[in-house]
This record gives structure tokens, C-alpha cells and sequence, in this order.
């Protein structure tokens, strides 16, 4: 069917008046129907509206109307992300980002994620790690108290990684070399 | 040196291949999207010098390039045989890729995240690809320092990625079951076990070929291996579920069956025109075919290959000069009448 207003293009909004409970029928295409004043639906009608907002509406929550144009203010010292541009985008500019939105969106990431806490893969690596990692497990440090804290922390570690490889032999091994290590420590002091 | 899809992959049933994709971002750096393009030109240099000798890690060879050094035809095709995705085609600041000949790992640097690790394997090997994908992870991280915090886990661009930034994906041929009234209403199921599944080829509700994508939706709160479990798994079930159907209608009009099959070998090995949908269509049939053994093809040579070669940007590589629709559609029904093996004789 063809649009009644402009009889060029293909119609595909229905439009279903009822004035004094005389009901009318109209086939407009999108692009008359948008130059067409339909009150407040003519948002409707505009470019992205509602699919590609969709996930940033999800994101952005409910937040009282008052209280929005507050949080627009919040930006990522970092990256310069704003909330607002957060919302838009449904994209984080940094990883200080998670910090900065963090209380904002707590709630939406655990709708999104069925969770708010990762379970999983840590990096080996991490803040600078690397030596430490590099050198045989028993190597004992100069101070011996950051040993037994790396020592435990390492083992905390390998626990982890046992747990999620489902190995739970090698986790118990862990978690027993973990309690020999605080319980020597208790012991000392 | 064959290609992942070119390898043929024995009792994967209706499983074609499967995809592990680790999202990461170097610690140092902003995400991408906030990267300037010096900032961007920096940042891939440095990884590159950093992972130039990551063929050490399992003595493959690795092919790196800039994208912008490539033509917008070699991005496209790439984007067909899986290695780049649509967001990274539209991207405009510099990136850059690293690849296997075989094109099984592929590093994608500066697209939506700084680092994007993606192994592909024929059938249904997600643990290895995993375990691969794992290994090549450890390397990189060696380094450069990962954002990672403690309760998100690796910190992506996109909250749809954080935590494992992992997703798990297995493609299954679903010819049978697809046809079901009841399918449309099994795939929304689907989001309950908290796995999503989409029609790999086609348009809107149409789906040219049979081929749907099983992935993980969430990435955060389950670890990488029970993630890949839960993807497995379903595949396996959509897998099973394909074969009783496919039993049935063996088992009651095998020779019905047999005729769309032979028809479709027939149509895709003499035709001179072929539109996508058609040789999608026909390519799937002689797929579930050579599945149930009915039909044997002379040479080795999985139908994926072909479905990959028919797609529009390989074609326009392979014939030196743009094509219009109609030069496509004759194009891609030459190249099958080449590529497609015969039959070996019942």
C-alpha cells in the first residue's frame, strides 16, 4: 500500500484516529510521518528510537527525573567519560571508569550479568607481579614477612586456579599450605 | 598450509566450528574509543614490538598488518571468514591484526578493546580452543599489565564483556529442527540457561542455510571452563535434538530426502546463476546429506569451505574487478561448479 500523503513511498505506519469515538484509519511511510505533528508520539518516529537505546535505557536505570541532570555531571577524571555519554554508548572510556560509575551502575550490572563479582581466569600478571612470578616458588625474600604474605598470597593464587580448573586435589593441597602459613604466623607472633 | 575451515573435522555431527574470544585491555592505556590516533598509533606499536615473537610460544607463524594497510575488499572478506567483526569494519582510528596462516588465532589490537584473542577450530573443540586461547593470554600478559580488578574482573570497553571477557561460541547446522513450528519459541528458551542463539546468514527473520551461533550471553560470575560447558553443552543438544528429527524423516521418507539432496548437488553443480539465498539454501541440503552419509563427496572437502567461498566480498577478490548483482550471482555459481567435489557413485 502506498502513503496516502505523498503516494510515492511504500506505507508502513498505521495510524488509528478516534475523535468523539469516530474511528479513522490513515497509511503514512515513516518519512511523512515524521514530518506529520503526532503530539508526544512523534518521538517515536525520530532516527534511533527505541532500538539502539534500548541497552543504554537498561543501563542508565530509573532515575528520578531531578536527580538525572545531577548525575550528567559525573565524568571520569580519567578519559573524560561522562555518565551521560556512559548511558549513550553503553561504553566504558577507561578502566577508571568502573570506579568512578561504579555505585551508578552497580545495580544494572547485575541485571545484565546475572552477577556482580568475578568467578574466573585471573591474570598471572598483575600491579607489577611479574619478577616475583619469574622466580622459583620456594625462594625466600630478604624480608621474611613479605615471604610469608607473597607465599600466602601466591598459594591463594594457585588455589583459585586449582578451583577453577576443577582440580580439587591440587586445591587442597593449597588451601592446607595456605593455613600452615598463617598458623606459623599466628605462632610467631 | 590449509585454513581452519578447509580442515576436515570427522564425527562433529552437525557442529561446524567453534570460536573462544578473550576480550583484554592493557593497564597503561585509556580504552579505545577514548585513544587519539597518536595515542593509538603509540599504543600498537608498542604491542607489536611487544608480541613480535609470539610464534615462539607454539612455533606458529604470525602475519601482522595494519588494517588501514589493507583494502576495504580484504577487511570485508576477513569479516566473512570470521576473523573482524561489523563495529571493527566502521572503526576508524588505526588498528591492527595479527594472524596465523591458517587463520585459527587471530589477535585483534585497538579495536573495541586494546587486545582481542580469538582462536577458531572446526567442530566441537572448545576446551582446546580454550586452552589455546589461554596460553596465548599468559604470553601477552607477560607483557603488559591487564586491567583487571578484583570484583569486576578484566575490565572491557563494554559491560556486556567485563569479568571473563570471554565468549564461547559454537556454530551448529540446524536444517531439521529449524523447520519445527516450536523452534522459534526453543531459542527464546535458550536465554534461560543464559546462552543466546542467532541465525548466522540471512536477514531479519530469514535465515539462508540453517546455521545458528551459540554463545554465552553473560560473561561475569561463572568461570571461563563453565562457560565453554554450558555452550558445549547446549551445542550438544541442539546437536542430538537435529539427529532425532533427521531420523525420523530418514526412517519415513528417506527417498524424499534423498531427491532434495541430489536436486541440490545437481542445481549447485550446474547452474549458471546462483543468488546467495539459493546456494545457501542448497548447500545446506547437500550439508545434512553428507552428514547422514547418503551422499559422498570424491574429495575431502567440508560444505563450510563452500559456503564461506560463495560469500560476496571472496568472490569480488577472486574475480580482480567490482561485480554487479547479476556478475555476482553468475560468479558465485562458477566458482561452486569449480570448488564442489563429485559424487562418489552409490
Amino acid at each position: 500500500m502506498l502513503c496516502e500523503r505523498c503516494k510515492i513511498r511504500e506505507a508502513n505506519i498505521q495510524y488509528t484516529e478516534v475523535i468523539n469515538g469516530v474511528r479513522t484509519e490513515h497509511n503514512f511511510c515513516a518519512q511523512c510521518a515524521k514530518e506529520m505533528d503526532f503530539g508526544q508520539y512523534s518521538a517515536i518516529f525520530d532516527g534511533e528510537f527505541p532500538l539502539a537505546q534500548l541497552l543504554s535505557g537498561l543501563l542508565g536505570g530509573e532515575v528520578p527525573v531531578q536527580k538525572k541532570d545531577h548525575l550528567k555531571q559525573i565524568v571520569c577524571p580519567t578519559c573524560g567519560t561522562t555518565y551521560e555519554e556512559f548511558v549513550n554508548n553503553s561504553c566504558f572510556g577507561c578502566s577508571d571508569c568502573y570506579g568512578v560509575f561504579d555505585l551508578l551502575i552497580q545495580d544494572n550490572i547485575r541485571q545484565l550479568q546475572g552477577s556482580d563479582s568475578h568467578k574466573g581466569k585471573r591474570p598471572v600478571y598483575h600491579n607489577g607481579s611479574k619478577p616475583e612470578l619469574e622466580t622459583e616458588e620456594e625462594t625466600v625474600p630478604e624480608s621474611r614477612e613479605d615471604s610469608l604474605e607473597s607465599q600466602i598470597r601466591m598459594w591463594d593464587r594457585k588455589l583459585k586456579d586449582a578451583l577453577r580448573m576443577e582440580e580439587y586435589e591440587t586445591a587442597a593441597v593449597c588451601r592446607d599450605k595456605i593455613r600452615e602459613l598463617k598458623e606459623g604466623n599466628k605462632a610467631d607472633a | 598450509m590449509l585454513k581452519w575451515f578447509e580442515q576436515m573435522e570427522q564425527e562433529s555431527g552437525n557442529i561446524v566450528c567453534c570460536k573462544v574470544r578473550l576480550a583484554r585491555n592493557w593497564s597503561e592505556y585509556v580504552f579505545p574509543s577514548r585513544l587519539s590516533q597518536d595515542q593509538s598509533r603509540e599504543l600498537l606499536s608498542r604491542l607489536n614490538e611487544g608480541l613480535r615473537d609470539l610464534g615462539d610460544l607454539d612455533g606458529r607463524d604470525y602475519e601482522s598488518a595494519y588494517l588501514s594497510d589493507l583494502s576495504e575488499l580484504d577487511r570485508r572478506a576477513l569479516k566473512e571468514r570470521r576473523i573482524l567483526n561489523s563495529s571493527i569494519l566502521e572503526k576508524k582510528s588505526p588498528m591492527s591484526l595479527l594472524i596465523t596462516r591458517e587463520e585459527d588465532i587471530s589477535l585483534v589490537l585497538n579495536g573495541m578493546d586494546h587486545i582481542r584473542i580469538q582462536v577458531l577450530s572446526p567442530g566441537l573443540r572448545l576446551t582446546e580452543a580454550l586452552k589455546t586461547a589461554d596460553q596465548i593470554d599468559d604470553y601477552v600478559n607477560a607483557r603488559f599489565d591487564y586491567a583487571f580488578d578484583e570484583k569486576y574482573g578484566y575490565l572491557t570497553s563494554f559491560p556486556t564483556n567485563m569479568g571473563t571477557g570471554m565468549r564461547a561460541t559454537a556454530m551448529v547446522h540446524l536444517p531439521s529442527l529449524s523447520m519445527g513450528k516450536k523452534f522459534p519459541a526453543m531459542l527464546n528458551d535458550m536465554g534461560r540457561f543464559g546462552v543466546s542463539i542467532r541465525g548466522v546468514y540471512g536477514e531479519g527473520r530469514e535465515n539462508y542455510g540453517a546455521l545458528y551461533e551459540i554463545s554465552n550471553q553473560k560473561t561475569m560470575g561463572r568461570t571461563e571452563k563453565e562457560l565453554t560447558d554450558l555452550v558445549n553443552k547446549v551445542a550438544l543438544q541442539l546437536n542430538d535434538q537435529e539427529n532425532q528429527v533427521r531420523e525420523m524423516s530418514l526412517k519415513r521418507h528417506r527417498l524424499e530426502r534423498e531427491d532434495e539432496v541430489y536436486k541440490s548437488y545437481g542445481v549447485l553443480k550446474y547452474a549458471r546463476r546462483l543468488t546467495m539465498k539459493d546456494a545457501m539454501t542448497f548447500l545446506s541440503q547437500l550439508m545434512s546429506g553428507v552428514c547422514d552419509g547418503f551422499v559422498r563427496l570424491e574429495e575431502p572437502c567440508p560444505v563450510f569451505r563452500l559456503m564461506l567461498g560463495i560469500q560476496t566480498a571472496n568472490l569480488q577478490k577472486l574475480s580482480d574487478r567490482p561485480l554487479g548483482k547479476e556478475e555476482l550471482d553468475m560468479a558465485r555459481a562458477a566458482y561452486l561448479r569449480s570448488e564442489l567435489p563429485g559424487l562418489v557413485s552409490p
